[in-house]
Parts: C-alpha cells; structure tokens; sequence
C-alpha cells in the first residue's frame, strides 16, 4: 500500500516539453487511471514513477519517501508492460523467479510465492513452458504473476490490455477490478481507451499534451467536466459542442441528454432540426441532427424516427455545460452563468 | 469438369506417375548444378587422395598411402596443431572481443557509430594491400608496436621473425581483421532486443552483468551460434595472413593445414596426392567440429 505525490515533475526530450511542473497526488489504494491522447505524456509519468525514464526536474515520493533518484529496483514497484516484455529465452517460472533470485531471496521461499501467486493467476500448468508457445492471454497472466510475486507497494500498468482480442480484454478488464480489490494495492494504469479507464479507475487522471487536464473520479469526469477537452474526450459519440453565434464561449451537451418529439416539447433549450442520417445500434439509435447550420449527434433509445423527417430536439438545462473561450467550463455558481444560458 | 470426373474416379491418394516425380522435376536444375559443382569435387577429391599424381602424367592408385606418408611427417602433424590453435585463439578472442565491443558500442551516438565503420574496415581492404603496412607495424626494429612496447619499457619483439611470436603476430592480424566485421553483426543483433526487457530486468534488479548472460547472450544466440561456425570454419582455411606474413615459417613456426596442402601441391614437387589427402583430413576436422557444436550448442541457441 502506498501513495504517490509528484511535485513539480517536469520531462523534456530535448526542447520538447513531454510533461509539465506536474504537481499530482495518487491515492493509497486506489486504481488510478491515466487517460489521454497518444503523446499525453501518460506513459511518461508512469515511467518515472518506475524510475527507467528518469524526469527531468521535480520529485517523486513513495509513502512520504523521495524516490526520485532511487534505482528502478528499490522503488518497491512492480509494472506490467504494453508488449509484457517476458524474457523469451526463459521458461514461465524462470521468468516470475527472476526477479527474486536477483533479490536473494530463498529457495523455500521462492517456490512458495511462485506456487502462491501462479495459482491466483491460473498458471499453474505452464510453469515450465517458454513464453513463445503461449497465447497472449497466457503472456498477460505470466506478466501479471510476475509482478505480483514481487508484493510491490505499487503496480504499474502500461496498456496491458491493448494487445489482447476484444472478448478476452474484457474478461481481463474484471478479472483486473478483482485482483485489485482482492490485494487492495496501489495500481496506476495506463490506457487510451476511455471505456477501460470508465469502467477499472477509481480514479481518473486525464492528460493532454503534458498537463493534467482534471483528476477526478470516473462518474465526475464524465458528468462535470472541468474544460472541454475533458468533455470532449469522454464519452461516445462525444459531446455536442456548439458556439454562441458571434461569440468565443461555447456551450455542449450530451448526445443522451437530447429528447427527440415530434411536437415542440416542455425543455429549456428546444430546437426544430432535419435529421441526416440514423444509425440503429441495438439498444439504441444514433441520429445526426442538423439545425441552424450546426449539426449534432443525439443517442436515443427510441428508433421510431425516419431520416430526411423534421424533429423537435430538446435538453434539460443542468445538462447544458458553458465553456468560457479558454475552454474552461463555466459551473452554475459563476457570475457569468445566468447570462449566457439566458442567451439560449 | 474433367478434372472432378478424374478425382472421383480413383482411389483418394493415388498420384498419377508424373503426380509423383513433378516435385523431383522442379527441383532438378538446382540438384544437377549442386551435383555438378558442390558433390562432384568433393568426391574427386576423395578419390584424388588415394592416388599418386604429379598434375602431368596419369594418377596411379596407392591405396591409403598418401596418408600414411602425410601423418607420419611432423610437418603435418604441426600443422594439425598450429591450425587448431590459431582457431582457438581467433575465435576465442575474436568473438568475447567483439562482444565486448559491440556491447561498448551499442548507444548509438555519433562517436560509436564512426567508431564501428572504422573498426569494420579492415574486414573490405584486401589483405595483400595491408601486408605492407602490417609488415612496418611488425617491424622488429622501428615498427609501431615495437614503439608501444618500449615506450612502456617492454623490450623489443621480432614478431613475425621470430619462431615464438610468429603465430601470435599472424593471430593479431586475423583479429584484426575479423572484429570489425564480428563487432557489426553481433551489434545489430544486439540492436534487435527490446528494449522492455532491459527495463523489465531493470524492475527485476539486475545488474549489468546479469543483464548481459540473462537476457542480452541468450537473445543474441542465433547470432552468435552463425558466427561461432562461420569463424571456426574461417580459421581452420586460414592462408592468407600466413602465405603473405611468414610462409610458414620460420621454420614451421606458422604451418598451417591449408599453406601445407599448398607447399605440397604447387611448391614441392608438385605432390599432389598429399594435398588431396591432406585437404580430405581438413574437411572432416571442419565436418566433426561442425557436428559437434550443432550436437553441443544448438540447444542453447534460442531462436524466436
């Protein structure tokens, strides 16, 4: 158990700022996930906290403790790479023992983890395999066990699902929620998929282009956006953002948060619009609505209306969030609150 | 259609007679060219070592005497012995000094990358243009190496001059000349690991040296393997460090298998069944060495 708090943590690859003055705490026990486009700097951070891509300026503490100019291997961390990075050339239990021999730790003692740990993992019978007649799967799993033998204060996790087919990621996806709840440690996880970072984080941390864009739990991220790159980065399809004509300060709303009638209906914001295209997915449907030369997109359960039929749009005003023109989200408390919705 | 009507008609796996040499048909250019070209000496060869030949008049047949004659001269003997140790020590040194290097070299800065082309050039001069300037850096008065070892307060060596350096200057050329070319490919080798596992080891708390017989040695195997048999096979046909550098000598200090068949095939008497015999013991010292590092080695050898 451990928590983590970086303080001005800054990386640069030559001139180019890859993070920037990051000042951010991890909770104990938490899962926290780091989201964000690719060259966020996500999987810097997750780097420097293993201690294999050192940070530029700034420290890193471990349970109060500075670590940042501690060696990889007396951090107590453990992590699981996006590739695994399994020693090909070693069996699977030469694999989860190596880092223990190189620990000094006893035969006994070795065996016993390595029995403990592989039959939580479910690896059992492939103890004496080598790793390239396994199944990715399988590499998870010995990649998992791996670090877990070591007992680390904390896991990282670099997209450790990104190579698997979709059915066995979110198999993989629960049995990690279990995992975590079962050894109640650390875990920083990496990831580009918002589904994954929704559904396994207690804790959401998103990032674009080196800074941290808003660290909140999942169900704030998506309902309470601190700017609209957060709001815009959730969800699917994203959210429906729109310009006050002439002005710089955008509004948005949910594409679930619209009602479709075919008569104008009782909402705050209400709308005629053409619809352009339908697409029936199930459960629901994606409509394209177009009006007033903006076009959105609307997730409804309802799939009774036609495209090229004219429909009545509606939204609720809680679920209408202002964007002020740095795209930070202007919140009901605000002075300027009041006189921009009553622009709608 | 005809074809479906055909394949019903007759028993599953049933291969009509041009069904079954078709495969043998195609590949009969490349077996004649082999057969031609690659079995057919050999076995002249063979043949050859059986017979007493001057290159003029017609063989006559004399049984195994060729080798009685060859192993009962300490010449051949010697030469036996010199090639092996000229390989140990060429492949030995060749390949933990290349490793080294290749190791050394393995960021990829500027400095390192000038340093490895330099070093592979001597792998593209030809070795008759060097043996100038190996000659003056071997000099025994004023050569360069003499002034190294002076200058450290060492005497004076004489090199290829004398018969107790003679094979250990002609070894330094061959190293050379070969870790350049090693230091290259074991880099690129090297250069295909991935990275993640070095971290991953990183994690794991291996040091340096672990790192390198663990996950580095292992991951290069295939590598190392091809090099390892391509060296020794290399070493065992050396000539032409000792045809330019010492002719053997002195005395026999520097005989070597392959300088021997050429003495007795175009120097002495044109004695040609003796070069054949001897070239048919060469070929199964290199044949036997082969196997058993195949036998020994392939195991450890990891491919992906």
């Amino acid at each position: 158990m451990a928590e983590i708090r970086f303080e001005e943590i800054t990386k640069k690859f030559g001139d180019k700022v890859i993070l920037d003055h990051i000042n951010l705490d991890i909770e104990d026990g938490s899962f926290t996930v780091m989201i964000g486009p690719s060259g966020c700097g996500k999987t810097t951070l997750l780097r420097i906290i293993a201690g294999i891509g050192p940070q530029t300026s700034g420290k890193v503490f471990l349970d109060g403790e500075d670590i940042s100019g501690l060696p990889p291997a007396k951090r107590n961390v453990a992590m699981v790479f996006q590739n695994y990075a399994i020693y090909p050339t070693m069996t699977v239990k030469e694999n989860i023992e190596f880092g223990l021999k190189n620990n000094k730790v006893p035969k006994d003692e070795r065996e016993r983890l390595i029995g403990e740990i592989s039959e939580i993992v479910g690896i059992h019978e492939l103890l004496d395999r080598k790793p390239g007649t396994l199944s990715g799967g399988q590499r998870q799993r010995i990649a998992l066990a791996r670090a877990m033998v070591k007992k680390p204060k904390v896991f990282l996790m670099d997209e450790p699902l990104s190579n698997l087919d979709a059915k066995l990621r979110v198999s993989m996806r629960t049995e990690l929620i279990e995992l975590h709840n079962r050894l109640k440690t650390t875990f920083v996880y990496v990831t580009h998929d918002q589904t994954e970072a929704m559904s396994m984080g207690t804790r959401i941390i998103l990032m674009n282009k080196g800074v941290i864009q808003q660290e909140a739990t999942p169900s704030v991220i998506y309902q309470d956006p601190d700017n609209l790159f957060t709001a815009q980065f959730i969800g699917s399809p994203q959210m429906n953002v729109l310009p006050f004509p002439d002005e710089k300060v955008r509004y948005g709303f949910r594409p679930e948060k619209v009602h479709l009638t075919n008569e104008p209906g009782q909402y705050f914001y209400t709308r005629k619009g053409h619809i352009v295209t339908k697409e029936m997915l199930g459960s629901e449907t994606i409509y394209q609505v177009r009006y007033e030369g903006n076009s959105v997109m609307i997730k409804s359960l309802e799939d009774s209306f036609e495209q090229d039929h004219d429909v009545y749009i509606g939204v609720k005003k809680p679920n209408i969030l202002l964007f002020d023109e740095d795209e930070r989200r202007i919140r009901p408390d605000d002075a300027r609150y009041e006189q921009w919705m009553s622009k709608l | 259609m005809t074809t479906m009507t055909k394949s019903l008609s007759r028993p599953a796996g049933y291969k009509t007679p041009w069904e079954k040499a078709r495969p043998y048909v195609y590949i009969l250019p490349a077996l004649i060219f082999l057969g031609l070209f690659t079995v057919y000496p050999v076995i002249d060869m063979i043949i050859r070592s059986f017979q007493k030949w001057n290159l003029v008049t017609a063989p006559t047949w004399v049984g195994i005497k060729n080798y009685d004659y060859i192993f009962k001269r300490k010449e051949f003997r010697e030469a036996i012995v010199h090639t092996i140790t000229y390989a140990i020590f060429v492949v030995g040194l060749g390949l933990s000094i290349s490793t080294l290097f290749a190791v050394w070299l393995s960021k990829s800065t500027f400095m390192n990358n000038l340093t490895r082309t330099v070093m592979f050039m001597p792998h593209v001069i030809a070795l008759i243009s060097v043996a100038m300037v190996w000659a003056w850096i071997m000099n025994k008065n004023n050569g360069l190496l003499n002034m190294v070892l002076n200058f450290f307060g060492l005497p004076s060596l004489k090199w290829a001059d004398s018969a107790d350096t003679a094979m250990m200057s002609i070894i330094i050329v061959a190293l050379w000349k070969a870790i350049g070319y090693n230091t290259m490919l074991i880099y690129a080798a090297i250069q295909n690991v991935p990275r993640e596992l070095y971290e991953a080891a990183d994690l794991d708390n291996a040091n340096a040296v672990k790192k390198f017989f663990k996950i580095t040695l292992p991951m290069i195997s295939p590598q190392m393997f091809m090099l390892l048999i391509t060296a020794t096979t290399g070493s065992f046909r050396v000539f032409d460090t000792v045809r330019v550098m010492t002719h053997g000598g002195p005395g026999t200090a520097t005989q070597v298998l392959v300088y021997y068949i050429y003495e007795q095939a175009f120097v002495l008497n044109n004695k040609v069944g003796y070069a054949f015999a001897a070239s048919v013991v060469l070929m199964v010292m290199i044949g036997v060495l082969t196997a058993v590092y195949f036998r020994i080695l392939s195991k450890r050898v990891h491919y992906q």
